[in-house]
């Protein structure tokens, strides 16, 4: 697929970053500033200055055209796997601490092999239920390495 | 010095039991990782990092050398049979390691590499061995000024020598350096950019951020080409290369393990731009370059070689004055740390034994991953057809399973995720992910550097400058800065001519 460019990417980021640095002068200006401690705000300015030169830079070069082009366009279906996997992951992160590392996984294998298609039942059964078991059996028990409990299980 | 008594028995102690083992399970797993292209040896690491916690501090640093120099090392093997390097290192092996895939070569091409791989790194490991304890001892003499300097030259470098844009070098850097602010003020204690927050207060947990913008970001960039991989079709014959084969590549394995050396040492400049820059030479200094390109021995021995010599030269700068050589690097010094091991000249002065059983580890692990290397050529080259719809939600898994074992809180569960989402759009809109896990590490010894040097002069800055090895440093710095700036102009310039020509 064509290149894109990278203009809204880069106005994005330089509209967080400036904010960002922004704050840091903020915070750091009600921080102590005794001699004992050695000028604690002077690094955290000193890079905040810099970060927000740089994001004005980028923001400037970015409206003017002068942005980058993306090597390839991600579109269609292989974007929404990759949306997919990040909303699994954060699903898989959000849901372990309730449902425990044995069901949540074994759920998280599945729904990932669906949407990867794979399509022959038993195989995708086998994958999701022996990957969970073989990591419970050889780090909890053998290497005594704690797994995430749930309070269901 | 380098203690050779101490040596003998570093190499003892790696060689026996369990140490023995990670060696081997660590090159093996570090080839394979190394092979499958998307999969890097730094991700391998960051992976198994925190599974390295309930062995010894020997044999998990053995364990993880031995995946660092065999991922590094394994790059090649997908470069030279599907055209696609296994890690970014592996790009120029691609140059004439495909090609002579293409001619029936793909064995002998293998086995050059495996045993260019094994030169390059056994030379740098050695070269670590008996360098390291001399400028370890130099560091001794450095104090707040100097390693201020250092943190400095080192971002200096890191940020202006990555990717493509040297501003999204510096933007990826500065919020390295934000990121490293986050928690308590290391000499007044109160609390910084924590926003109330309990889990804060430690600043963001190193490893499981690691494992995210590393591992799990990778795991999230496969799912873009899941369905297409290429499959391995080649059958692989006369791996081992013969005594002529070895001599005619001969001033070509020098020349590689130099460029490799000094490449490594530099702090940020790792094995990609070694490996590339020794190419360049080898076709340059060659009495037939116009053979380059279409499959020869040395097209594959150059780049090897110099891949693997820049893994002894990242070590050297890491483990003598704490500043990591690359991304790889900085991650096994996460692995020291958990270890309660600060990499820096104290390291060889106060655990000296251990320190020698580090250099063994790094020199028999060189010859691991060759043994290993042209023993199963054959199975790694059949790995690279593993089925990434199995292989990816693996790679979810062991990067949640490795970010909540290392203090079992769901936080760092959280923090591996974000930054495993942070890490992928850093990659999609070329933003450098090194700068920012270097910066950390380089920004926390900078700030903390400074001001204990403010101290040190009761709030002088001039003892930054007056101190005359810090001056040097700070004056490296700037020259690194300015011919990187300059470097830019000249390559914007050139682009432009040749866009306006076409």
């Amino acid at each position: 697929m064509a290149g894109a460019s990278m203009k809204r990417a880069d106005i994005v980021v330089s509209l967080i970053i400036i904010p960002i640095c922004l704050y840091v002068f903020y915070e750091s200006g009600n921080w102590p500033k005794q001699a004992l401690i050695g000028a604690p705000t002077l690094i955290p300015w000193g890079v905040a200055a810099c970060l927000l030169v740089a994001a004005g830079v980028q923001l400037i070069r970015a409206l003017t055209g002068r942005a980058l082009m993306l090597e390839e366009r991600l579109t269609g279906a292989n974007r929404r796997r990759v949306i997919f996997a990040v909303l699994l992951t954060g699903g898989y992160a959000a849901l372990v601490s309730y449902s425990g590392f044995l069901l949540t996984t074994f759920l998280y294998l599945a729904l990932f092999s669906l949407a990867a298609g794979e399509r022959r039942w038993i195989r995708l059964i086998a994958f999701a239920v022996a990957v969970p078991v073989a990591i419970y059996l050889i780090f909890a028990t053998i290497l005594n390495v704690p797994l995430p409990p749930g309070i269901f299980w | 010095m380098v203690d050779l008594v101490l040596l003998l028995k570093g190499f003892g102690t790696v060689l026996s039991g369990y140490n023995f083992i990670a060696l081997v399970l660590g090159s093996f797993m570090g080839i394979i990782v190394g092979a499958i292209p998307g999969l890097t040896a730094t991700m391998g690491i960051a992976l198994l990092v925190p599974f390295t916690f309930g062995m010894s501090p020997i044999t998990g640093i053995v364990m993880l050398l031995g995946i660092y120099t065999g991922g590094i090392y394994g790059g090649g093997i997908a470069s030279i049979l599907i055209k696609t390097p296994g890690t970014p290192a592996a790009v120029a092996t691609t140059f004439d390691g495909y090609p002579m895939a293409q001619k029936g070569l793909a064995g002998k091409a293998i086995g050059m590499a495996t045993v260019a791989s094994g030169i390059g790194g056994t030379f740098t490991a050695l070269c670590l061995t008996f360098f390291a304890p001399i400028l370890a001892n130099f560091a001794l003499r450095f104090s707040a000024p100097e390693y201020f300097a250092l943190a400095v030259f080192g971002l200096s470098v890191v940020v202006t020598l990555s990717g493509r844009s040297p501003l999204k070098g510096l933007i990826s850097g500065g919020l390295g350096l934000l990121i490293a602010m986050v928690g308590l003020d290391p000499m007044g204690g109160f609390p910084r950019f924590t926003f109330g927050r309990i889990e804060l207060t430690g600043g963001f947990s190193f490893v499981p951020m690691l494992i995210g913008l590393f591992a799990l970001s990778e795991g999230f960039r496969q799912m873009e080409t899941i369905l297409t991989a290429p499959k391995v079709k080649a059958v692989l014959k006369d791996i081992i290369p013969n005594l002529r084969e070895l001599v005619a590549c001969g001033v070509t394995f020098v020349r590689s393990c130099l460029i490799g050396l000094i490449v490594g040492i530099t702090p940020a400049i790792g094995a990609e731009t070694s490996s590339l820059i020794s190419y360049a030479e080898a076709k340059r200094t060659s009495k037939h370059p116009e053979r380059f390109g279409t499959g020869i021995l040395e097209g594959v021995a150059a780049p090897q070689c110099a891949e693997n010599a820049s893994t002894g030269g990242d070590m050297l700068p890491m483990l003598t004055l704490g500043i990591p050589g690359d991304a790889a690097t900085a991650v096994l010094m996460g692995a020291l740390t958990i270890h309660n091991l600060q990499p820096g000249p104290l390291l060889f002065r106060d655990h000296q034994e251990l320190v020698h059983q580090i250099f063994g580890g790094m020199i028999l692990a060189n010859f691991m991953f060759v043994l290993l290397g042209l023993i199963f050529a054959r199975f790694f080259a059949r790995v690279i057809n593993i089925d990434r719809r199995y292989l990816v939600p693996l790679i979810f898994i062991a990067c949640m399973v490795g970010a909540y074992s290392i203090n079992n809180v769901m936080y760092d569960l959280v923090t591996c995720v974000c930054f495993g989402f942070i890490g992928y759009l850093m990659m999609r809109y070329d933003y450098p992910v090194s700068p920012m896990v270097l910066a950390q590490i380089l920004g926390a010894m900078m700030e903390s550097n400074f001001r204990r040097s403010l101290v040190m002069s009761s709030g002088d800055p001039s003892i930054l400058v007056t101190r005359p090895i810090a001056l040097t440093i700070l004056i490296l710095a700037a020259l690194a800065t300015v011919t990187a700036i300059r470097r830019q102009r000249r390559a914007s310039r050139v682009s432009a001519i040749l866009e306006s020509k076409s």
